[in-house]
């Protein structure tokens, strides 16, 4: 579940890409690309990047 | 806030001067200068002592250590022998010369009545400074009274030493019979005429809060030494500071007497010193290098430590009160509008608020309560991170839902006389605690009912008032309506909150009530030593502490003390529920309450009980010695097994007890029929990060309904996610013949904003 391998989404069949994906936390807005369906826009997030930089920025922001 | 912020740093005596420093007329820093004798910096121990008392070999010649009275080691085996560690710091410094500053001359002339010690301290001073100073002398010698008291060889050559770099005018044979000719020449004079000297009218006494040199009424004109009765050292002290009063006088205009010396107010802790002896100098007179370092660690560098001594928040975070309270100050009230500086909220939320150092504390300064507050104050501003607590307050929300709690009458229908109360962990642990404990109690009164569910400490911990009170007052209404019952709880931190914000329910602890009862207990310890780890909550419990203590003797077991018991109680982490906010902090300070003592622990709070299995160290409840349960120790339940296990004990204490009350196929555990299969790594995982089975299986479910997942080809797994409460959880499946097989779930605090 690593990020090369190739994803399929679930609803449209098609791989997921990168694309730009907002995200919120403790009223903080901000933009980064994850993989998503280039057609119903699902995302996905691996773990190694919930665990890593996404926990990382949490964790900067509790402190902020 | 702002009050208890300012009385904290009113009361905290972490800044209060050592015992010596305060007897010592100059004041030093012997903390410091102790400091650099441990380590042998005998120049820089000088310098430090010289730049304090202006004639360094004069000082210590004469110094008469008043310190000695007042040093506390003087009261274990013998106070530190400070005059001897000044002539070591004056004997092995590479340079005893003044420095030589090159600053450009002042503005200001200042005359100087007497070449006596104190009148020589204020010209040394004034004139490194750079300003003009005279001194008139109506003998033909400087030195004045410590011609009678010092070997003149010593005291002339210091004087000499510490003017070689300074220039200054000497009058001698120049008797001053009025001031008026030195006002109208000069900007400020000092007096220090000496023992029976002329004051020229001037009053020599000092007010109530006045120190000395005294501001006299003519300005400009300051006065001190052994005029006004100083000793010696008070006069050379004397002299040092009248030269600020007339730096002071000179930039300001203002007659300001020096500083009275208010004495410390200083506290030590308890088992601060320990027993040393006296470093004699083996010449008989003088320190060599090593003794000197040898006498100078025997100090203790007096501090009043208590609280970060026995405080794991304020050790591992190494901040003294009143640092705490200025860092929570700037977070609750931040200078700027967009909240910048926010600096404490972990802080705030690490705390267990176990009232420790208030105990601790010789002001009884408890930073708990404090803290408590910063976190009630950050909880109403909406500033306070929801993921440090939503898990414990979800936790709550489901004890005290109808999956778990529950309050039923006596089963005898006999008039309710008391309500056993276990609160909402008690049963997670073990759910016999609960059901034994409560068997126990109808056969000493049947007249017994049952109330399970949460006393509402989390919200309490989480800064959340309106949701504490949401809790408390069922809770207060259950029991009104019962006939005001005595309430017997099994929880320490239920009674502690019952009695601070439920007063006027009669509360005892379920321990109290077995120690009274009288019944044996079916183990025998045979006389197996154990150690009783007093919850925090327990602290002011002393009958309670009492209680459990007699129940282990009774049942043979020896009990080893430990060193925070009783009173001095320490938190075992759990309390707060600081492990979301603070995990390395949290595991840490389990890790040293487990290592405390070397014997099991008997504890009578089941989450110390559960703190202690997690970390490893041998446990047991008192209620496990009490009806024979868990043998030498049981393991740690899951947070899975936490939630199941109350269901199950509200579901076998009804068919049991009021089968009338069974509400078949309401509200199950799981609402679903289908079965999620969890390999055991990924639900120790799951565990480990507080990830529960139902919420993963309402992921995969709100996954396949809605259809919103992704394929990996490569696995056949399907991954999806969602919301749990604030927290984002992610699940890879696939579908079984039962239901699904759950082979990872991770979350995120980060919420998709999905366009």
């Amino acid at each position: 579940m690593e990020e090369k391998t190739k994803l399929m989404c679930g609803k449209c069949g098609v791989e997921m890409v990168p694309a730009p994906t907002q995200f919120s936390y403790l009223g903080h807005v901000f933009r980064t690309e994850v993989l998503r369906c280039p057609s119903c826009g699902q995302v996905f997030i691996p773990e190694s990047l919930a665990r890593g930089r996404m926990a990382e920025v949490e964790t900067i922001l509790e402190d902020k | 806030m702002e009050k208890r912020i300012r009385d904290i740093k009113d009361r905290c005596l972490e800044k209060e001067d050592p015992f010596c420093a305060s007897a010592c007329p100059f004041r030093l820093d012997v903390r410091e200068f102790i400091g650099r004798m441990q380590r042998g910096a005998f120049s820089s121990a000088f310098r430090l002592f010289s730049n304090t008392v202006g004639f360094p070999a004069i000082v210590a010649a004469l110094c008469d250590q008043p310190c000695r009275n007042v040093c506390p080691r003087g009261r274990m085996d013998a106070p530190i022998s400070l005059n001897l560690l000044e002539k070591a710091a004056l004997a092995y410094a590479a340079n005893t010369g003044p420095n030589s500053y090159n600053l450009p001359p002042k503005q200001g002339r200042i005359a100087v009545i007497g070449a006596g010690i104190s009148g020589l301290a204020c010209a040394l001073r004034l004139a490194s400074k750079k300003y003009a100073v005279d001194v008139y002398e109506r003998s033909g010698r400087v030195g004045g009274a410590l011609w009678d008291v010092l070997d003149s060889a010593v005291f002339l050559e210091d004087i000499r030493l510490q003017f070689s770099n300074e220039e200054y005018g000497l009058f001698l044979d120049h008797p001053v019979s009025g001031l008026d000719p030195l006002l109208e020449k000069y900007d400020g004079v000092y007096i220090a005429t000496g023992s029976g000297g002329d004051s020229f009218g001037l009053g020599r006494e000092a007010g109530p809060d006045e120190g000395i040199p005294l501001a006299t009424n003519l300005p400009g004109v300051f006065l001190g030494g052994s005029l006004t009765g100083a000793t010696l050292m008070e006069a050379l002290s004397q002299g040092l500071k009248a030269s600020l009063c007339i730096e002071d006088f000179l930039k300001t205009g203002e007659m300001r007497s020096a500083k009275k010396n208010n004495p410390t107010r200083m506290r030590l802790a308890p088992g601060a010193i320990v027993f040393t002896h006296a470093v004699l100098p083996a010449s008989g007179e003088q320190y060599s290098k090593e003794e000197a370092a040898a006498e100078a660690s025997r100090c203790i560098r007096c501090r009043c430590d208590a609280c970060i001594r026995h405080c794991g928040l304020m050790s591992y975070f190494k901040k003294f009160p009143g640092r705490i309270a200025e860092e929570v100050q700037i977070t609750v009230t931040p200078g700027t509008l967009d909240g910048d500086g926010t600096v404490a909220t972990r802080l705030i939320a690490t705390c267990s608020q176990c009232g420790l150092c208030g105990e601790v504390c010789p002001e009884n300064i408890d930073m708990g309560d404090f803290l408590r507050a910063g976190h009630q104050a950050m909880h109403e501003k909406g500033a306070m991170p929801w993921a440090f607590h939503e898990f414990w307050l979800r936790d709550m929300a489901f004890a005290n839902s109808s999956r778990a709690s529950f309050s039923a009458p006596p089963p005898s229908g006999e008039k309710c006389t008391s309500v056993f109360f276990p609160g909402c962990q008690l049963g997670a642990s073990d759910p016999r605690y609960v059901s034994e404990s409560f068997r126990f109690l109808l056969g000493l009164e049947p007249g017994t009912g049952l109330t399970i569910g949460c006393c509402g400490a989390p919200a309490l911990w989480a800064g959340d008032m309106a949701l504490f009170r949401k809790v408390c007052e069922p809770l207060l209404e259950n029991w009104r309506q019962a006939g005001c019952p005595r309430m017997i709880l099994a929880c320490p931190t239920c009674l502690e909150m019952f009695s601070r914000y439920l007063p006027e329910i009669d509360c005892v602890l379920l321990y109290d009530v077995l120690a009274g009862a009288g019944r044996p207990s079916p183990e025998r310890g045979d006389g197996t030593v154990v150690s009783v780890f007093d919850p925090c909550a327990a602290r002011n419990r002393e009958t309670s502490q009492q209680a459990v203590r007699s129940l282990l003797r009774e049942a043979g077991f020896s009990l080893a003390a430990l060193p925070y018991e009783g009173k001095i109680a320490q938190c075992c982490s759990y309390g707060g529920q600081i492990n979301i906010a603070a995990p390395k902090y949290s595991r840490w300070l389990a890790e040293k309450r487990s290592n405390d003592g070397e014997h099991p622990y008997i504890v009578y709070c089941s989450n110390c009980r559960d703190v202690f299995l997690q970390a490893g160290k041998p446990v047991r409840h008192i209620l496990d010695v009490f009806f024979g349960l868990n043998g030498e120790s049981a393991g740690a339940p899951t947070f899975d097994e936490r939630r199941k296990r109350r269901e199950k004990l509200k579901e076998d204490l009804v068919r049991k007890y009021w089968p009338e009350l069974e509400e078949p196929g309401k509200e199950g555990a799981m609402d679903s029929r289908n079965v999620l299969t969890i390999p055991p790594d990924v639900r120790e995982k799951m565990n480990g990060d507080r990830l529960l089975e139902e919420d993963a299986l309402a992921v995969i479910e709100q996954c396949e309904a809605s259809g919103c997942r992704v394929l990996d080809p490569a696995t056949g797994h399907c991954l999806g996610y969602g919301e749990i409460g604030y927290m984002t959880q992610w699940v890879e499946y696939a579908l079984s013949s039962e239901g699904y097989v759950l082979f990872n779930t991770y979350a995120h605090r980060m919420k998709i904003e999905l366009e």
